[in-house]
């Protein structure tokens, strides 16, 4: 996925728009790939609430079942794990079926995004064909990237060397993980052709991260750290230890802060979180739209505070998985013996084996260390400078992506003026021409200004410790609200549906 | 989502029933789909292709669990024995 992504912001920066192609179109490459792909029919009838619940949950338990079943013949799942600071936002397992997660997928739907926004492959929306190939394209460029990490994880050696595993066993793993990956496309292809509810990728996301926060709380392992075994779970914990110890207030004092457990601060730190983000999401700015034809009727086009919803963090998480996979990559093998003293690789980041999740690394200086969250209150308190700076580093970031986002994906002023005068909608007050002038007013505000909020809303679920990381949690209560918004539609016209 | 899709034909019953839906809804989600939907959203259209219901897919995926599990098995039999 790195290189890919990397390869691909190079050939961004160096072609820029409209200088591949020419009358050469590279999409009509696809084409002879076409019919092999696999494509779920669309459904030809409308497909009622309850069969979508039913295909959903089905779904939702093949993706979960596939996490958790450990891949056949694999040997080893011992040492760093490089991808760990990508697992929450990819919804992906060690050791499992899952290894992959969606990675396959996000990875070739952002490359066309950007391919297709930037114009270095030109795509015109209006012409069906077209479409086709983009999505033929996609789905092509997922399954190869399935392939191709398969086969790269195999031979770097992350289930055991090759000799270990045998060369039957190698090739079992490989046809496993691509499977998987294809198998993910099809199920996310399954829930968006109107079969289920919303869509597959963000639901696998959400049930990641909630199962992560479920397990913090309720988990009922035992684990010995020196003052005898003490329960994972937050919740479970607290009742353990308010019943076994006698001193009752240290008990509770011990429950609320231990250190290397997740303790029951942590969880109401994310019940806040989860409440203050759903407070935000009913933030928007209402612009009152008329139709020209239809006299009297009366709409609205609602902006959002959270304009471009979810989108800043996953950028920006991706953006800060690459620099920590770049990073621990050259730290840990190519430049090691020859160059461990250099400074530009310092300078990007030094990775110290973390003391309390054993084979962890964590960034201990270096551009890493910078942008990644303070790891508790003291030491915050401890390097103010570190956290001052993480600080600024999100909410610019979060604002910046955000503000490319709708320029990519088609939703900026000059998008949405066009739409609503595709509709023959004007706005009440304002001649036809200063549709777009009046949009830009708020569009461009709402977008930086809502992604800088999601990165405050980041920075205050990381320094109270939320579970799971504050990119984590802001991802799945978005997701959840979106989920939320779709039932309460879908509920809607069902209603309307039995109404007349 | 009214205001994405394609709009009904002008003037048409259908265009004032989403006008009715969209006034009664307002304050609804229209501008969610843009910004947000357009990554996570891929296949929406109809493409040529290697057509599979639902069905098959609900299925394929269920026998791609069952053979991983059975490899597991056969190996844990298999190899137990022969080593």
């Amino acid at each position: 996925m790195c290189p890919l992504q990397m390869v691909m912001q190079v050939v961004l920066v160096w072609f820029g728009p409209n200088k591949m192609g020419g009358g050469f179109r590279v999409l009509h490459l696809v084409r002879p790939f076409l019919s092999f792909l696999p494509e779920v029919q669309s459904a030809d009838r409308k497909v009622p609430f309850r069969e979508k619940v039913i295909y959903t949950v089905i779904s939702l338990f093949i993706f979960l079942v596939c996490s958790q079943l450990p891949l056949y013949g694999i040997h080893s799942t011992t040492g760093a794990d490089p991808f760990y600071w990508m697992r929450v936002i990819l919804a992906s397992n060690r050791g499992t079926v899952m290894e992959l997660g969606i990675t396959p997928i996000v990875t070739s739907g952002l490359v066309m995004q950007l391919l297709a926004g930037s114009k270095i492959i030109e795509v015109d929306n209006n012409v069906r064909e077209d479409r086709a190939l983009l999505n033929g394209a996609q789905k092509l460029l997922g399954i190869l990237i399935a392939i191709g990490e398969a086969v790269a994880y195999v031979l770097s050696g992350m289930y055991g060397s090759v000799g270990q595993l045998g060369v039957g066993n190698a090739i079992l793993i490989i046809i496993q993980l691509c499977f998987a990956g294809i198998i993910v496309i099809c199920l996310d292809e399954l829930l968006q052709k109107g079969y289920g509810l919303g869509s597959g990728i963000s639901l696998f996301i959400a049930t990641n991260i909630c199962e992560n926060i479920i397990w913090k709380a309720f988990s009922p392992t035992t684990i010995n750290s020196g003052r005898g075994a003490e329960f994972e779970g937050a919740v479970i914990a607290l009742f353990h230890l308010l019943i076994t110890r006698t001193d009752k207030v240290r008990a509770l004092r011990e429950a609320f802060y231990r250190q290397n457990l997740p303790n029951v601060t942590n969880l109401l730190a994310t019940v806040l979180i989860f409440l203050i983000v759903i407070y935000f999401q009913g933030f928007r700015v209402v612009l009152p739209v008329r139709s020209k034809n239809a006299r009297g009727q009366q709409g609205s086009y609602p902006i959002k505070l959270f304009y471009t919803s979810n989108m800043p963090i996953i950028l920006q998480s991706a953006l800060v998985s690459n620099l920590y996979f770049i990073s621990q990559v050259l730290e840990d093998n190519l430049l090691y013996r020859k160059y461990s003293g250099n400074f530009l690789v310092n300078l990007l980041g030094t990775w110290k084996e973390s003391e309390y999740s054993g084979g962890q690394f964590v960034p201990v200086g270096g551009i890493a260390y910078y942008i990644t969250a303070p790891s508790s209150l003291a030491d915050m308190a401890a390097n103010p400078f570190h956290a001052l700076f993480y600080l600024v580093f999100m909410l610019s970031a979060c604002a910046l992506f955000s503000k490319t986002w709708i320029e990519v994906s088609g939703s900026s002023a000059r998008d949405v003026a066009k739409q609503l005068k595709e509709q023959q909608m004007v706005m009440p007050g304002h001649r036809e021409a200063n549709l777009q002038k009046e949009l830009n007013r708020y569009i461009p505000t709402a977008a930086a200004f809502g992604g800088m909020c999601i990165g405050a809303l980041t920075v205050l679920a990381d320094f109270m410790g939320a579970i799971g990381s504050g990119t984590g949690i802001l991802l799945a209560v978005t997701i959840i609200y979106q989920y939320f918004e779709t039932f309460e539609k879908e509920r809607a016209s069902e209603l309307g549906f039995f109404g007349f | 989502m009214a205001l994405n899709g394609g709009a009904p034909p002008r003037g048409s019953a259908a265009a004032a029933a989403s006008m009715r839906r969209r006034r009664t809804t307002s304050g609804g989600t229209g501008a969610s789909g843009g910004a947000a939907g357009s990554m996570l959203q891929f296949y929406t259209d109809d493409a040529p292709g290697l057509k599979i219901s639902p069905n098959v897919v609900l299925i394929m995926s269920i026998g791609f669990i069952a053979f991983v599990a059975v490899l597991h098995v056969m190996g844990k039999l298999y190899f137990v024995r022969t080593q």
